[in-house]
C-alpha cells in the first residue's frame, strides 16, 4: 500500500518531467545563454567575448528608439482595431449563433490555416498601387492621385491586425458564450434599455475576453517583422526587422540579443501598465 | 558507459576546437545527425548532386515549365542531380547566412555560392580562408575568360574564383508611367517619381552611380564625396523619394507597376520581358560589377569545377546568355565573362547578340566604373550606410 | 416609432420597415462584411492559384489554368521544401502532442507542489514574442556549436508546440466527469487500465485536436525555423525567398491546399458535432 502511495506521488512528476525538461532546455536556458550573448563585446571579425558590455543595451536604446516606439505603436493600434473590429461579430456568434456557432467560428480561424506569408503576400496584391483598393480610395479622394498604401505604415498596421484577428476574435467569443442568458434577460428588464444592459452587465462580464485577446494580439505584434518587411518601407520598420537583420545577416549578436531582452521588456512594462488600467485579477485570472 | 565516454571527448574537442573532429556539439551528442565540412581532397570523382546557390533571375529559363535548360543538359552530360537554390538577394545576407557554419568550420551545404566584387564579402571569403582553391585541371575551359577579368585585385591569379556574370547598374523606368528617367538627379529629385523609386541596398552600386552624378570619382572615394553622395541618397530618403532599398525584389515591383523606376541591374529588365521597361546608363555614367562564383569551404572541388568548366565552353554560355526564342527559353542578359560567347548568342538569338547592354561597345564601357574597394571595408562608410538603409 | 410608421404613406411604411429591418440586423450585415473582410485575401490567394501569368510575375489575373495545379512542384525546390515541411510538422505535432498531454493530465488530475510553476512554465513561451523565441534558440546552438539544419527546426517546432497542446488537452479534461473512471477503478481495473479504457477514448477528441493544432502551426511557422534552419529550406522559407522575385503561382497552389485540407477536416469534426447537439436536444 505504500509502494502504491508513492507511486500516486511519483506519477504528476513522472508525467510532467518530458515536457517540462524540453521546454526548460530549449526555451529556459536559451533565453539564459541569450542573456549572456547581450553582455558580450566584440565584432565579428575578432570574436565576441563576454565582459558585462551593459553598453550593448545603451546603445540599442540610443540607435533604435523610433523602432522601439513604432513597434508598440503599431502593435497597439493593431490590437485595438483588431478589438474594435471583432467585437461585435464575437458578440453576434455569441448570441446570435444558434447551432451555426461552430461553423462561423470555423470562418473566424479560416486565416489561419493560410499560410502566415501567403496571406501577407495576398495584401500585397490587395493593397497594391494599381489594385481596386487603391483606385477606390483615390476616386474618393481618401488618397491622393498619387498616393499609395504599399509601404506605408497603414499597410503594415492593416496586416498585423488582420493576421493577429482570430487571436483576438476567439478568446471574445469564448468570454461572451460564457455569459448566462438568463442574466442579459433579467439585465435588460432592470435597465430596459438593451444598450444600457449591454454596458452594465455583458461588457463587464467579457473583460477577461477582452484581456486575454488583448494579449495575445499585443505580444505577437510587437515582435512581428514580416508585415513591415513585406508591407511596409524602412520608415516603417519595427524593432523586429532590426533584431533579424542584426543576427542574421550583420552577425552583430550582443546588439541583437540586447534589443530582444529591451522588447521583452517594453512588452512587459506595457503589459503591465494595461494591467493596472484594467485590475490585476482580470490579468492573472486569464494567464492560467 | 563507453558510449557516454566517447560523447563527452567529443564534447571536450569541440570546446577546445580539436582539428580532427570540427563539429560534434550538441546535436551529435544527441545522436543527431552532424554535417562535417568535409576536408575535400582532390578526388576526381563527381558527386551525385551539385548544390548551388545563385542570384534570382540569373540563368536561362524554359518559360513554359518553369527549368533551366543549361542545368538540365548538365544534368544529362554529366549525371550530376544539380540542386539550384536562388536564396542570394544581396551579399550582405547571404554572407550573414552562411559565415556562422564556415567560421565554426561547418559545411554550408553548398558547392558553387555567387558574390560581388562590389561588396565586401567576396574578398573576405577569400582572405579568411573559406574558398576552397579552384582545381583547374578540371577547369580547361578557363582559357576563354576574357582578359579583364584574369587578375583582379581580390584575387589576382583566379585561384579561388571565377566570374559568372558581369552587369551594370543603372536606372530601369516604366514608359508607360513616366518620361524617360535618364539622370540619378532626375531619379531622385523628380517629384512626380515621389514614393514611386527604389535605391539599391548595395552601398557600392548606389554610391558609384551618385558619385558620378556629382562629378565625384568613385573609384577613389574620399570622405568629402562620401559625404556628398550619401547626404544626396538621405535627402531622397528623408523627402520620401525613396520608397524602398531593395536587392533583386525591386523587380517584382516594377514588374507590377508599384514603381514609376528604380535603381536597377541592366539584366534584369531584359530578363522580365516587359516592353514598358527600360534600362540605361544614367547620363553621367553608372557602375560596372562582376559576380564571382567560389567554392565555399567543404563544397566539392572536383564537381563544382566540372560545372565551372561547363559554363565556360562558348557554345553553352551563348544559349545561357541568349536563351532561345525558338523554344521559349530566356537568357541570363547580363555580360558573359567568356571570350566566344557572343558568336554562339547570334546563332540563338540575333537581338541579343547586338543588344550593347549585353555586349557592350567601348563607348558604354568608358561610362561605367567600378566602386573603390578600399571605401568598402571603411567601418565608419559601412556603419552610415547600414543605418541609412534599415532605419 | 411604430405610431409613426403607421401614419405615414405606404411607401415610407416599405422605407421604414427596411430601416427597421436594417436596424435590426445591423449586426448580422456587419458580420457578413467582417468575413468578407476575413475572407478576401484567402479568395485572392485561392485564384491566384490558376492564374496564367505570361511573364514571371503572379500579381495580375491574365487567365484561367489548371497548369499550376498540374505541376504543383514545376518550380525548382518547392517540392523538397513541401515535403521537409511536412515531415517537420509531422514529428513536431506526434511528440509535442504526446509531451503536451502528459502534462495537461497531470496538472487536471493530480495535486502536487509546483503546480503555479508548472502553469507559468506553460505560459511563458506563449507569451512570448516568436522572435525572441527564435533568437534564443539560435543563440543556443550557436553557442554550442550545433549544426543548424533538421534537427534545430524539429527541436524549435515540438518546443513551441508544446504548450498549444497542453492548453488544448487541458481544456477537454477540466471538463469531463471522472465518475466514469472511479467507476472504472471500483470494477477493480488498475490506473494504467483505466486510463487506456476509459480516459483515453474520452479525450482522444481533444488530443487529435491538439495534433491538428501543432501540425498546423508548426507548418505554417516562419520566424522560429528563419533563425533556425541553417541552410534548410521549410515551405514558408521557401516563400519568403521566392516573395523576392514575385512568387511563383505554385506557392499558391500549395497553399490553397493546405487551407483546404485543414479547412475541411475541421468542417468534418464542426458538422458531427452539429449532428450530435442537433440528435441530442431533439
Amino acid at each position: 500500500m505504500g509502494l502504491l502511495h508513492r507511486h500516486r506521488q511519483l506519477t504528476p512528476y513522472l508525467l510532467l518531467a518530458p515536457g517540462l525538461l524540453w521546454l526548460g532546455v530549449f526555451f529556459v536556458v536559451p533565453l539564459g545563454f541569450l542573456a549572456y550573448q547581450s553582455l558580450q563585446s566584440g565584432n565579428f571579425d575578432i570574436g565576441y567575448s563576454f565582459s558585462w558590455a551593459w553598453g550593448n543595451y545603451w546603445n540599442a536604446v540610443r540607435d533604435y528608439r523610433p523602432q522601439f516606439v513604432r513597434s508598440l505603436e503599431y502593435a497597439g493600434i493593431a490590437t485595438v482595431l483588431a478589438l474594435v473590429v471583432s467585437y461585435p461579430v464575437a458578440y453576434w456568434i455569441a448570441f446570435r449563433g444558434g447551432r451555426w456557432k461552430n461553423l462561423l467560428l470555423l470562418f473566424i480561424v479560416a486565416p489561419f490555416f493560410v499560410t502566415y506569408l501567403i496571406r501577407t503576400l495576398a495584401w500585397e496584391t490587395i493593397l497594391s498601387d494599381n489594385g481596386f483598393v487603391v483606385h477606390t480610395l483615390q476616386h474618393l479622394h481618401v488618397l491622393g492621385p498619387g498616393g499609395r498604401l504599399l509601404a506605408t505604415s497603414t499597410a503594415v498596421v492593416t496586416g498585423i491586425t488582420y493576421n493577429f484577428l482570430p487571436f483576438m476574435a476567439l478568446p471574445l467569443y469564448v468570454s461572451l458564450e460564457q455569459i448566462d442568458h438568463r442574466l442579459l434577460e433579467a439585465a435588460q428588464d432592470l435597465y430596459a434599455s438593451k444598450w444600457k444592459a449591454f454596458v452594465r452587465v455583458t461588457l463587464p462580464l467579457s473583460l477577461p475576453g477582452v484581456v486575454a485577446g488583448t494579449l495575445l494580439t499585443f505580444i505577437p505584434a510587437a515582435g512581428d517583422f514580416i508585415n513591415a518587411q513585406l508591407l511596409g518601407s524602412p520608415e516603417n520598420h519595427m524593432i523586429g526587422n532590426v533584431i533579424q537583420s542584426k543576427f542574421l545577416e550583420l552577425t552583430d549578436y550582443p546588439a541583437a540579443a540586447s534589443m530582444s531582452f529591451i522588447l521583452m521588456a517594453a512588452i512587459l512594462v506595457a503589459v503591465a501598465v494595461y494591467a493596472r488600467a484594467v485590475g490585476t485579477e482580470q490579468l492573472t485570472g486569464t494567464a492560467v | 558507459m563507453t558510449d557516454v565516454l566517447t560523447r563527452r571527448q567529443l564534447f571536450e574537442r569541440a570546446a577546445a576546437g580539436g582539428a580532427v573532429l570540427t563539429v560534434p556539439g550538441l546535436l551529435a551528442a544527441c545522436g543527431g545527425s552532424s554535417k562535417k565540412a568535409a576536408s575535400s581532397t582532390s578526388s576526381h570523382q563527381l558527386a551525385k548532386t551539385l548544390r548551388f546557390s545563385n542570384w534570382t533571375l540569373y540563368m536561362d529559363r524554359n518559360n513554359k515549365n518553369h527549368t533551366y535548360p543549361s542545368l538540365i543538359e548538365f544534368e544529362k552530360k554529366y549525371g550530376v542531380h544539380v540542386r539550384y537554390t536562388t536564396d542570394i538577394n544581396d551579399n550582405a545576407s547571404f554572407f550573414g547566412k552562411i559565415q556562422g557554419p564556415l567560421s565554426r568550420g561547418q559545411s554550408v551545404d553548398r558547392d558553387i555560392v555567387v558574390l560581388t566584387d562590389n561588396d565586401r564579402y567576396l574578398a573576405l571569403m577569400i582572405k579568411k580562408g573559406w574558398a576552397e582553391k579552384l582545381d583547374k585541371s578540371a577547369i580547361p575551359n578557363i582559357k576563354n575568360l576574357i582578359p579583364v577579368q584574369q587578375h583582379p585585385s581580390f584575387d589576382p591569379n583566379r585561384e579561388y574564383s571565377l566570374p559568372w556574370q558581369s552587369g551594370m547598374t543603372g536606372i530601369a523606368y516604366n514608359d508607360k508611367l513616366t518620361d524617360p528617367i535618364l539622370s540619378i538627379d532626375d531619379l531622385l529629385t523628380n517629384p512626380k517619381l515621389k514614393g514611386k523609386i527604389t535605391c539599391l541596398n548595395s552601398m557600392g552600386d548606389a554610391l558609384t552611380i551618385v558619385m558620378l552624378a556629382n562629378g565625384d570619382d568613385p573609384t577613389k572615394v574620399t570622405d568629402k564625396s562620401f559625404n556628398a553622395a550619401f547626404n544626396k541618397i538621405k535627402q531622397a530618403v528623408d523627402s520620401k523619394q525613396i520608397r524602398q532599398f531593395t536587392g533583386n525584389d525591386y523587380a517584382p515591383l516594377l514588374a507590377k507597376g508599384d514603381l514609376v523606376a528604380a535603381m536597377s541591374w541592366s539584366g534584369d529588365i531584359a530578363q522580365l520581358g516587359n516592353k514598358h521597361l527600360h534600362w540605361n546608363v544614367p547620363k553621367d555614367g553608372g557602375a560596372i560589377w562582376t559576380d564571382n562564383m567560389l567554392i565555399p569551404k567543404g563544397g566539392n572541388v572536383y564537381t563544382a569545377c566540372v560545372y565551372m568548366n561547363y559554363v565556360y565552353d562558348p557554345k553553352v554560355q551563348g544559349l545561357m546568355e541568349a536563351g532561345d526564342p525558338k523554344r521559349n527559353i530566356t537568357g541570363i542578359y547580363y555580360i558573359p565573362p567568356v571570350a566566344g560567347a557572343g558568336e554562339w548568342a547570334k546563332k540563338y538569338d540575333p537581338s541579343v547578340a547586338n543588344n550593347p547592354l549585353i555586349f557592350p561597345p567601348k563607348e558604354t564601357l568608358s561610362k561605367v566604373k567600378i566602386f573603390d574597394s578600399n571605401a568598402l571595408n571603411n567601418q565608419k562608410y559601412l556603419t552610415a550606410w547600414q543605418n541609412l538603409i534599415s532605419a | 416609432m411604430s405610431a409613426v410608421a403607421a401614419t405615414t404613406q405606404p411607401r415610407g411604411e416599405i422605407l421604414s420597415s427596411i430601416l427597421a429591418f436594417v436596424r435590426h440586423h445591423v449586426l448580422t450585415l456587419y458580420s457578413l462584411l467582417f468575413f468578407a473582410y476575413l475572407l478576401l485575401p484567402i479568395a485572392i490567394v485561392v485564384a491566384f492559384s490558376f492564374n496564367h501569368p505570361t511573364g514571371n510575375f503572379n500579381y495580375v489575373w491574365q487567365g484561367f489554368t489548371w497548369d499550376n495545379w498540374r505541376y504543383w512542384d514545376g518550380v525548382p525546390g518547392i517540392r523538397s521544401a513541401v515535403f521537409l515541411s511536412l515531415e517537420i510538422a509531422l514529428l513536431a505535432s506526434l511528440v509535442a502532442t504526446a509531451l503536451g498531454t502528459m502534462i495537461a493530465l497531470a496538472l487536471v488530475r493530480y495535486g502536487f507542489r509546483g503546480r503555479a510553476a508548472t502553469n507559468i512554465m506553460i505560459f511563458l513561451p506563449l507569451s512570448t514574442p516568436e522572435i525572441v523565441l527564435g533568437a534564443s534558440l539560435l543563440t543556443l546552438f550557436l553557442n554550442l556549436n550545433v549544426v543548424f539544419g533538421f534537427w534545430t527546426i524539429l527541436i524549435a517546432h515540438i518546443m513551441f508546440c508544446i504548450s498549444f497542446a497542453v492548453v488544448t488537452v487541458k481544456a477537454r479534461l477540466v471538463g469531463f466527469d471522472r465518475h466514469l473512471e472511479e467507476a472504472a477503478m471500483d470494477l477493480g481495473a488498475n490506473e494504467w487500465v483505466t486510463f487506456r479504457k476509459v480516459t483515453l477514448p474520452l479525450i482522444a477528441p481533444a488530443i487529435l485536436a491538439a495534433l491538428l493544432l501543432c501540425f498546423a502551426i508548426s507548418i505554417d511557422d516562419f520566424v522560429v525555423t528563419y533563425f533556425n534552419a541553417g541552410s534548410e529550406t521549410t515551405f514558408p522559407l521557401f516563400v519568403w525567398g521566392a516573395a523576392r522575385v514575385g512568387a511563383p503561382p505554385q506557392v499558391n497552389v500549395i497553399g490553397t491546399a493546405i487551407f483546404v485540407i485543414a479547412v475541411s477536416g475541421m468542417l468534418v469534426n464542426v458538422l458531427i458535432q452539429m449532428r450530435r447537439t442537433r440528435a441530442a436536444t431533439s
